[in-house]
């Protein structure tokens, strides 16, 4: 490119511009020369491909720089205007011109709708997405959560088998810029009032969670919506996140996030104990949190209950305990009603369980009253077996009832209905069916067959919480309030059973 | 507090399930497939590739393979100008290095041909058994800074284009384009196709090389920049070009050479819709090599294929080359042939592509959509899809039906991996007999092998992995 200038006579300056080897249209440069021309203190412009016979028209209308020194191969810009500046912007313009359309993007006539394959796709097309939803195959997530994260992007991974070093160096990478990556293997999120992956429709409200269990966050969540005090963010981790390998690192990057939140006034953290490493870390982070006068529930499952001297921050060893902890300290009164009048069971004590967190709940609950008990969380891989999981796809559940039904043993039957996104649109209907057949098996073979449940769901919930309730309830499930409100049905009519074995 | 300051925007990947609780205004499902091809290492290494510093080096190396504005100067025999050409018997060819046992029968054809036309042998049977015991050297075009479609086969005594970029007085070659039917390229060397050589040498290269030292040098980016706006593509369609190159030459040639010399030189070029193809190519080549070796570079510098294997070769590798088994390409058949037929993918004319013109510029070219679908708006959706594998627009090769935006050039091979789009490549269907010629054209795929092997080695060289 060269350029030049000079002054002439008349108050007006021309200037030049040579695009050396650079071929358009003349009709194209005829309309960059009719917008430059519109500019302020720019009298006119000419732009041509150098040819002998354009090089005349310029000479003919006093645009013929003296002395240029192009070929007819080059293009030419040349402006006749009030000073140097305003010829030097306006040749400025006029090359712009010529890439311009290349920039703009309403000109590429995308259609609407069109389909994006990668997230790299996603982030250029001007949508400023904010957050990836990563479910692929655990082979490609970290590539996916990677390519989101190095695109500004906050990441969802529900994918499963993802290596713990590559998330202990997505995390750190994710950390850095104060980005959340919930997961992998997250199930549940509710993100500024939205759900993500299986999660319950729960009031907006001041307790602001970060948890790394699915069903755990679910029952937490659904428990503070029952109280009125409603959640503000519920922040997924990934149940490896407390890990002595990952070392809480997104724990601590969520924990930022509700520290530095108005609107959350308690926060609660739901997981299994974290590894004794981790845990006092965590601990002194929660406490000085809670001196900040934000009180702080550590729902670590299977812990013992403590209240907050000394540390500051109150442990509770249940999902239901957490809830009510934290409904207590947002100013929520949450009153769980156990069902009265048990009668004695007898047997053997089975759990079904299609969320893995409340199934934990149970076994602690009834390790703790001594009761023998055998618990199948049926979302492991080990029950799936490639099937999907059975808040999906329930027809697993109904088979092993079935099949439970046949033990000489078995007693009674514990089960959980989880509502919400994600989950079966009817999840109750296949297990009162299960449960009715089941019955009419045992009593054929001279047996009684109980059937306790709770349904993890709010009013809101697409799958509506009373109608999934009466369903069990028709097919002669006794339904608690709560998994822990269940088992301790099952507690106080076992212990009942025995205690009339005594007499 | 709000996590998303300005309002959540989802990506989702994977299962819509995972959103159903979003706002579907708020979320965009990915069609999201397996990077680099299934092969979840390459993916891995490829993110890692995936830096500024990649970056960096692409934005430098596409800026200077942009930039060259190659001239036709001179047609020169390629004893003359052809770097180690003349260095006792040698023989060019197409596409990657390949041992003369493993040729495909096209390329066996015209290195019989170029043996008969250098008088090294009598007949074919002597022409083979010197190729067979190897005193006959051959070796890529590519290897010698030239290049030639199909066969590629290239002699000491033939006229090349010579192409020289004056910034820097570096220089490209391409053989001549003898036109279609009978021809060397497609592996035939009967009496027909050696006097149309000898005639090429004798006649047509000399009076060539006249004009344009009269006419004085052709900028090439702008002849084929005119031809994009006129129906041409640069590989598949060349009529455009030719047409102009003629139309300059023309009058030089009538008046330099007042003979039926010139007229027969004024028919053949009339008479050879591709003529200017050659030319195209050498620009091509000159441009790409501006990049050769420029480090961390993932500018793919070269794609061709021997009729044996696809070649491919990346900015950041230097002259390594990837190469991979190659199959036929898919297209259309002239009467009375078929898939059976038709020679594995043959030529050097994909550096027409590598540069961003051919398959990449298939909008430009309404009336050879029948090779990517029929209409244009398949054309455009082509030439749509080459976008998202190349590194940008080209400034000097403005596509009509795009808005007048350049035609996407430079492919990256980080975004070929990423998006999984194969380059598209407009393509000349051989014969797999020799001497048979072109029997169809159509479309290939680069194949992903090559993209594949060449993003181990580039990690491997950046010590990643």
């Amino acid at each position: 490119m060269t350029a030049g200038s000079e002054s002439t006579g008349n108050d007006t300056v021309l200037s030049s511009r040579i695009l050396q080897h650079f071929y358009r249209d003349s009709v194209a440069l005829m309309a960059i020369a009719s917008v430059t021309e519109k500019e302020e203190g720019v009298v006119r412009v000419g732009a041509v491909m150098a040819t002998p016979a354009n090089l005349t028209i310029l000479a003919d209308s006093q645009m013929l720089p003296e002395g240029l020194d192009a070929t007819p191969d080059d293009l030419v810009f040349v402006v006749r205007a009030e000073d140097e500046e305003t010829a030097a912007k306006a040749l400025d313009l006029a090359e712009a011109g010529l890439t311009a359309v290349q920039d703009g993007k309403a000109l590429e006539d995308e259609k609407p709708g069109t389909i994006r394959e990668t997230v790299v796709d996603a982030a250029r097309d001007g949508l400023t997405p904010n957050l990836a939803t990563v479910s692929i195959a655990g082979t490609y997530a970290p590539i996916v959560v990677e390519q989101s994260l190095r695109n500004g992007m906050h990441v969802f991974c529900f994918s499963d088998n993802v290596s713990i070093e590559d998330e202990v160096r997505l995390k750190t990478l994710a950390a850095r810029d104060q980005l959340l990556v919930m997961g992998p293997d997250c199930g549940t999120a509710i993100l500024d009032g939205i759900p993500l992956g299986f999660a319950n429709v729960v009031s907006q409200g001041s307790v602001g969670m970060v948890a790394a269990s699915g069903t755990g966050a679910q029952e937490v969540s659904r428990l503070l919506d029952l109280a009125g005090a409603g959640v503000s963010q519920l922040i997924g981790v990934g149940g490896r996140d407390l890990s002595e390998k990952v070392g809480g690192i997104m724990t601590g990057v969520a924990l930022d996030f509700l520290e530095a939140d108005d609107e959350t006034t308690v926060i609660a953290v739901v997981s299994k104990p974290p590894s004794p490493a981790v845990a006092e870390k965590l601990l002194d982070r929660l406490g000085r949190i809670a001196a900040t006068g934000k009180p702080v529930v550590a729902c670590f499952l299977g812990l013992d209950d403590k209240d907050a001297e000394g540390t500051g921050v109150v442990v509770r060893g249940t999902l239901e305990g957490g809830a009510i902890a934290a409904a207590r300290l947002a100013g929520h009164k949450l009153d769980i009603t156990d069902i009265s009048g048990s009668e004695p069971i007898r047997g053997k004590v089975l759990g079904l369980y299609t969320g893995g967190t409340l199934a934990s709940e149970a076994k602690i609950l009834l390790k703790r009253a001594g009761i023998d008990h055998e618990i199948l969380d049926l979302g492991d891989d080990q029950y799936t077996a490639g099937r999907p999981h059975p808040m999906i796809e329930p027809q697993i559940r109904a088979e092993r009832i079935m099949e439970a039904s046949a033990e000489p043993g078995l007693g009674v039957i514990l089960l959980d209905v989880v509502l919400g996104h994600g989950a079966n649109s009817d999840p109750s209907t296949p297990v009162a069916q299960a449960v009715m057949k089941a019955r009419e098996a045992a009593r054929a073979e001279g047996r009684e067959l109980r059937f306790v449940a709770s349904v993890c769901g709010t009013k809101r919930d697409p799958q509506g919480l009373e109608r999934q309730r009466s369903i069990l309830k028709d097919a002669g499930i006794i339904v608690a309030e709560t998994n822990a409100s269940a088992v301790r049905y099952v507690v106080a009519a076992t212990g009942a059973a025995a205690a009339e074995g005594e007499k | 507090m709000s996590i998303f300051n300005e309002g959540l925007q989802v990506v989702n990947v994977g299962l819509p399930l995972i959103v159903e609780g979003v706002p579907s205004g708020q979320v965009t499902q990915l069609d999201w497939r397996p990077p680099a091809f299934g092969d979840a290492e390459v993916a891995r290494l490829a993110l890692a590739l995936d830096s500024p510093e990649t970056d960096e080096a692409n934005a430098n190396a596409i800026g200077i393979v942009q930039r060259v504005r190659p001239q036709l100067t001179r047609v020169r025999p390629a004893s003359e100008v052809v770097p180690g050409i003349a260095d006792g018997r040698m023989l060019l060819h197409a596409g990657p290095p390949i041992e003369w046992e493993r040729m495909c029968g096209p390329m066996r054809g015209a290195l019989i041909g170029a043996t008969l036309f250098e008088n090294w042998a009598e007949t074919p049977e002597e022409a083979e058994s010197l190729l067979d015991s190897g005193q006959i050297k051959v070796e890529p075009c590519h290897h010698h800074g030239a290049v030639g479609p199909m066969a590629g086969v290239l002699a000491p005594s033939m006229p090349v284009f010579v192409v020289t970029d004056p910034s820097d007085g570096r220089f490209a070659f391409a053989s001549l384009n003898e036109g279609l039917g009978k021809v060397l390229r497609f592996g035939a060397y009967d009496e027909e196709v050696i006097s149309r050589l000898v005639w090429m040498r004798d006649i047509l290269g000399p009076i060539l090389d006249r004009t344009l030292q009269s006419f004085g040098s052709i900028d090439i980016t702008s002849l084929i920049g005119q031809a994009l706006s006129m129906g041409d593509e640069g590989h598949n369609r060349n009529v455009a070009a030719t047409s102009l190159l003629t139309r300059r030459l023309a009058p030089t040639i009538a008046a330099l050479e007042p003979s039926s010399d010139a007229i027969a030189v004024l028919n053949f070029l009339a008479g050879n819709d591709h003529f200017a193809l050659n030319i195209s190519m050498a620009s091509a080549k000159l441009s790409m090599d501006a990049a050769l070796g420029i480090d961390k570079s993932t500018l793919v510098t070269a794609m061709a294929r021997n009729g044996v294997e696809f070649g491919l070769r990346v900015a950041g590798t230097g002259e390594q080359w990837f190469t991979t088994a190659v199959g036929p390409a898919d297209g259309l058949f002239f009467p009375g042939y078929g898939p059976e037929d038709a020679n594995p993918d043959l030529g050097d004319s994909a550096i027409t592509e590598t540069m961003g013109l051919g398959g990449f510029a298939m909008a430009a070219s309404p009336a050879i959509t029948q090779f990517v679908g029929g209409t244009p708006s398949d054309a455009i959706a082509a030439t749509r899809s080459m976008r998202r594998i190349t590194l940008g627009p080209h400034p000097a090769y403005p596509l009509p039906p795009m808005n007048f935006t350049g035609s996407p050039s430079g492919i990256d091979v980080l975004k070929v991996l990423d998006t999984g789009v194969l380059p598209l490549i407009n393509t000349g269907i051989a014969h797999k007999t020799a001497g048979i010629g072109q029997i169809g054209a159509g479309i290939v795929t680069a194949p992903p092998e090559v993209f594949l092997s060449a993003a181990r080695a580039l990690a491997k060289a950046r010590g990643i992995g």
